[in-house]
């Protein structure tokens, strides 16, 4: 190697390395010391008003704070997982279509394609309690007469918020699931046949094994851009009605945007990012222990 | 016989149970897409309508001309959006290829220490919520005079497109056997002729696909897109769809004329794309 | 253990017929290989057995039982795969003893069965690696093991050795043969290698293109094939066919040179016939005597020659057609020699040039 010359890997990462410190690192940095602040958007002056942690005892006493963190770990707990059952179940019925399978597979990704602004949109309509899809089918099909608040209600908007997200982001799991499986060796599932499994059996001994691996790819893509979440809770009810559906990222963005507090906002924003980096790097670990289970690791 | 005769049973049944499945959960897939497309050819009055109008009898295109003439309620310039969005998605998506294949190929071909860590540092940095980042990017662009610009959209996608980029390219070029650049460094290549002559084709419609994902994030992004475009400058379609939006009334009708705009150039994308990106995901993560 | 019966069994993909109403009956305790080339149904067949195809028609029946329809979890049977089908995430032991844990046996009962089979194929100090830290040999008796712990009334084997190198190959032939021996239980096995399946068989099943040819014991097979497709199929090199016209108890090959009609056979004068000859019954003089009362002579022009230690396989010509022969107590040979060849007529075969069924005297 040429002395004062990087070595290759080194050169061709830079452009990432270099371009990610200065668009998500130096932010980052920025808003870590901010979050130190009084900073408000309105008075630019407060950004040198180093006031210690005091956001973050603000934060750590804010019961609004931990309502919202608490349903925003709820959220992700109930809709990953959900996600995950219904994306296996979708991939599994998928996968044992016989003719008509690259058909279903492109509807199946056909949600992924929409903007999840638009899926809120959308979702903020069929839940639209006065003139919604589902009200409208359940009252057409005599099944209620009352307009129920799918929005308002806290449970129901809850409800409404985990299906929208769900419907956006189980074909992810679907597809990566249906990956799993056209990957699979068929042998193993003959012999587990022969060696007496029942199909169920042979679902829990040998395929959910062998999918782990593509379940942790799935969660870990997921958890990368799991706060797309924000963009259709913030359409469907922005954290609303009277916080009944708050969660970190609305509460960020309002303290942030709309009551200036860029600098208690970036305090709860760095635990929101905690969160989000804790549950990726999870991910990420179970992924390689499940792949050198396998012995994939090649 | 009449365990065999009970099995046979149990297979129709199971069948059927299979169909119905699919059938149901293809639906519930598909039925909110088609009722966006749907609405967008329905007069406003029909999709308020209470009791409501379950079969249509009044499609037409009012809401497309409204849209396109800008003389619709408030006057959306959807056609600047939609030239917006593309400059920004198209401009970022090549530039983070750039970026993601010479990051790809270092992960892809070289050994060295860290190499796991720097992976997942890289990959982290895509989890940070777009909200957290927006504020202090926010701050930073207002100083350096990049809100609302396009430069500033673009920059900030290909930081967002990079770390999924490079896993995907990663993957690809892992499939590329790495005898076939030796080959073409014996047969006297350079080591920059052996990539752009003989690696680089046999990868190129899995770098492609990694491409139209990452186009597809940046025409849909909203969060950091709704915070740091301020005008129809820099206004992308995502951000647009709220110009339908007032205190209290939404135009359904013209924002599901502006959702069908914004979902056919994703659905041919997605189309082409889907083969290679299965496969993509799955050597980059399994085999890894 | 049981015997295992295939009655007109069918197997079709839609239009497409790969296996033709073949029937079978296998005795208890019998080890019966099935052998053809690639595409013959042999693997079709075998995986209709263990229930893991659908069948399209006729039956197969186990021991008294009619299978048609049970999944293989009830058939009592185990097998053992081509790629050998371990579970990449269990251990050798998981591996093994998992079709009694899945039976919810005792695990006293388990770990008695899983370690007997351990030590028949001696993969006791393997018990804790994966499957991915095997060897491919190793593989094959975790594989092997696993069919055993279940003790099944009737083994399948699909193709078992074939991804082995030749050495390998060999050794674990031996260990399957000892098994069969020692277990007493019924082998349905299925290669397409002819080897292996005079090796092992205690009868033959030769299949081509869906049909069975020949059903009987590698001798017989060996000695009596019905057909050119058997009589070439099996033994090594391959038997040669040379074509002619029967003429006054001869056949008149296609350059003019006479073969007298094999003692065994007969044909019509002036039919259109195949002459079978293996390399073991055409032997240059003076090098080994072909055994019984019936010897021809025919000079021919060696073109290559193999030597192969104890003997030399020699390439000749004869009537246009490449023959090949063998020498015994063998000497260098020159280019293009031309020598002098004895043919065993007792050995040799007649078939029908049309048909290429054997002309068997009645």
């Amino acid at each position: 190697m040429k002395l004062g010359k990087f070595p290759p890997w080194l050169a061709l990462l830079m452009p990432a390395i270099v371009l990610l410190a200065a668009v998500v690192l130096v932010p980052l940095v920025l808003s870590f010391y901010s979050s130190f602040t009084s900073y408000k958007l309105t008075k630019p002056d407060t950004l040198y008003n180093w006031i210690g942690t005091f956001n973050y005892q603000k934060a750590a006493g804010d019961i609004y704070f931990w309502t919202a963190f608490g349903r925003t770990v709820l959220l992700l707990t109930v809709a990953l997982n959900l996600e995950m059952v219904l994306g296996l179940g979708l991939a599994l019925m998928v996968s044992k279509v016989t003719r008509g399978q690259r058909l279903l597979r492109t509807m199946m990704m056909f949600p992924m394609m929409f903007s999840p602004i638009l899926v809120g949109f959308q979702f903020k309509f069929i839940f639209n309690d006065n003139v919604g899809l589902v009200n409208n089918t359940l009252q057409s099909l005599g099944l209620t007469t009352t307009a129920i608040p799918w929005l308002v209600d806290a449970h129901l908007a809850m409800f409404s918020i985990i299906s929208a997200e769900i419907w956006t982001s189980t074909s992810v799991f679907a597809i990566l699931i249906l990956a799993g499986l056209y990957a699979m060796p068929q042998d193993p599932l003959e012999a587990a046949k022969v060696d007496g499994c029942t199909p169920l059996q042979s679902f829990r001994f040998v395929t959910l094994p062998f999918l782990m691996p593509f379940i942790y790819i799935a969660m870990a893509i997921r958890s990368l851009d799991v706060a797309r979440a924000y963009d259709i809770v913030q359409i469907m009810t922005n954290g609303g009605p009277a916080r009944r559906t708050e969660l970190l990222w609305t509460l960020i963005g309002r303290t942030g945007y709309v009551d200036a507090k860029m600098g208690y906002a970036n305090a709860m924003g760095y635990i929101s990012i905690l969160l989000a980096i804790f549950f990726t790097v999870y991910f990420f670990r179970k992924l390689t222990a499940a792949r050198a289970e396998l012995g994939m690791a090649l | 016989m009449a365990s065999n005769q009970s099995h046979r049973m149990r297979r129709r049944g199971l069948k059927i149970a299979h169909f119905i499945g699919l059938f149901l959960a293809m639906s519930v897939i598909c039925i909110p897409g088609l009722w966006i497309v749907l609405n967008s050819f329905r007069p406003t009055v029909e999709i308020m309508a209470k009791p409501p109008v379950w079969i249509p009898n009044d499609l037409n295109l009012d809401h497309y001309r409204a849209m396109f003439g800008a003389v619709g309620e408030g006057g959306v310039p959807v056609l600047t959006y939609f030239r917006n969005s593309l400059i920004i998605s198209v401009t970022s998506t090549v530039i983070a290829i750039l970026i993601g294949m010479a990051g790809g190929y270092a992960f892809a071909r070289y050994r060295f220490k860290g190499k796991a860590a720097i992976f997942i540092a890289l990959m982290v940095t895509r989890a940070v919520p777009g909200v957290a980042l927006s504020l202090p990017l926010f701050i930073i662009y207002a100083r350096v005079g990049l809100i609302d610009t396009h430069i500033g959209m673009i920059v900030t996608y290909v930081a967002m497109n990079v770390p999924f980029t490079i896993w995907l390219i990663d993957g690809f070029f892992r499939q590329v056997p790495r005898e076939l650049a030796e080959a073409a460094e014996i047969d006297g290549c350079t080591r920059w002729q052996a990539f752009w002559r003989v690696e680089f084709p046999v990868a190129r419609s899995g770098i492609a696909s990694a491409g139209i994902f990452a186009f597809l994030t940046s025409w849909n992004e909203y969060a950091l897109a709704s915070q740091l475009t301020r005008s129809v400058t820099s206004k992308t379609m995502p951000v647009g769809l709220l110009d339908f939006t007032s205190e209290f009334t939404l135009n359904w009708g013209g924002m599901c004329a502006l959702a069908v705009l914004m979902i056919i150039p994703a659905l041919v994308l997605t189309f082409l794309v889907q083969k290679h990106l299965i496969a993509g995901l799955t050597f980059g993560g399994v085999k890894g | 253990m049981a015997q295992v019966h295939l009655r007109n069994l069918i197997k079709a993909y839609g239009a497409l017929q790969v296996v033709h109403a073949i029937n079978l009956d296998i005795a208890d305790g019998e080890f019966v290989v099935l052998v053809g080339p690639s595409g013959c149904g042999k693997s079709t067949t075998l995986r209709m057995i263990a229930g893991l195809e659908d069948i399209s028609g006729g039956e197969i029946a186990i021991g008294e039982r009619v299978v048609n329809d049970l999944p293989p979890r009830d058939r009592n049977i185990s097998m053992v795969f081509q790629n050998y089908a371990l579970y990449p995430h269990m251990t050798v032991r998981e591996n093994l003893g998992f079709s009694l844990k899945i039976a919810k046996r005792p695990q006293a009962d388990i770990d008695v069965a899983v370690n007997k089979a351990a030590d028949i194929l001696s993969l006791t100090p393997l018990m804790d690696r994966r499957p991915a830290a095997l060897s491919g040999g190793q593989r094959q008796r975790v594989a092997m093991g696993r069919a055993i712990v279940r003790h099944p009334e009737v083994f399948l084997f699909d193709e078992p050795l074939s991804n082995l190198d030749a050495k390998l190959r060999t050794q674990m032939r031996v260990e399957i043969k000892k098994l069969h021996q020692r277990l007493g239980s019924t082998i349905v096995y299925v290669t397409h290698d002819q080897v292996e399946a005079m090796t092992l068989a205690d009868r033959i099943v030769i299949m081509r293109d869906g049909h069975i040819e020949q059903v009987g014991t590698p001798i017989e097979v060996f000695d009596n094939p019905v057909n050119t497709f058997v009589a070439t199929f099996i033994g090594s090199p391959p038997m040669n066919l040379l074509e002619g016209r029967v003429d006054q108890g001869a056949v008149v090959l296609t350059d003019g040179s006479r073969l007298p009609i094999p003692p065994r056979y007969t044909a019509a004068q002036g039919a259109a016939v195949t002459y079978g000859i293996r390399a073991d019954n055409i032997m240059p003089v003076g090098h080994a005597l072909p055994a019984g009362d019936h010897i021809a002579t025919v000079d021919m022009a060696v073109t290559l020659s193999e030597p192969l230690g104890t003997e030399t396989l020699l390439f000749a010509e004869l009537a246009g057609t490449e023959v090949q022969a063998k020498m015994l107590n063998p000497r260098p040979v020159r280019g293009r020699e031309t020598m002098t060849f004895q043919i065993a007529l007792d050995k040799c075969h007649l078939f029908d040039a049309a048909t290429g069924s054997a002309l068997r005297r009645a």
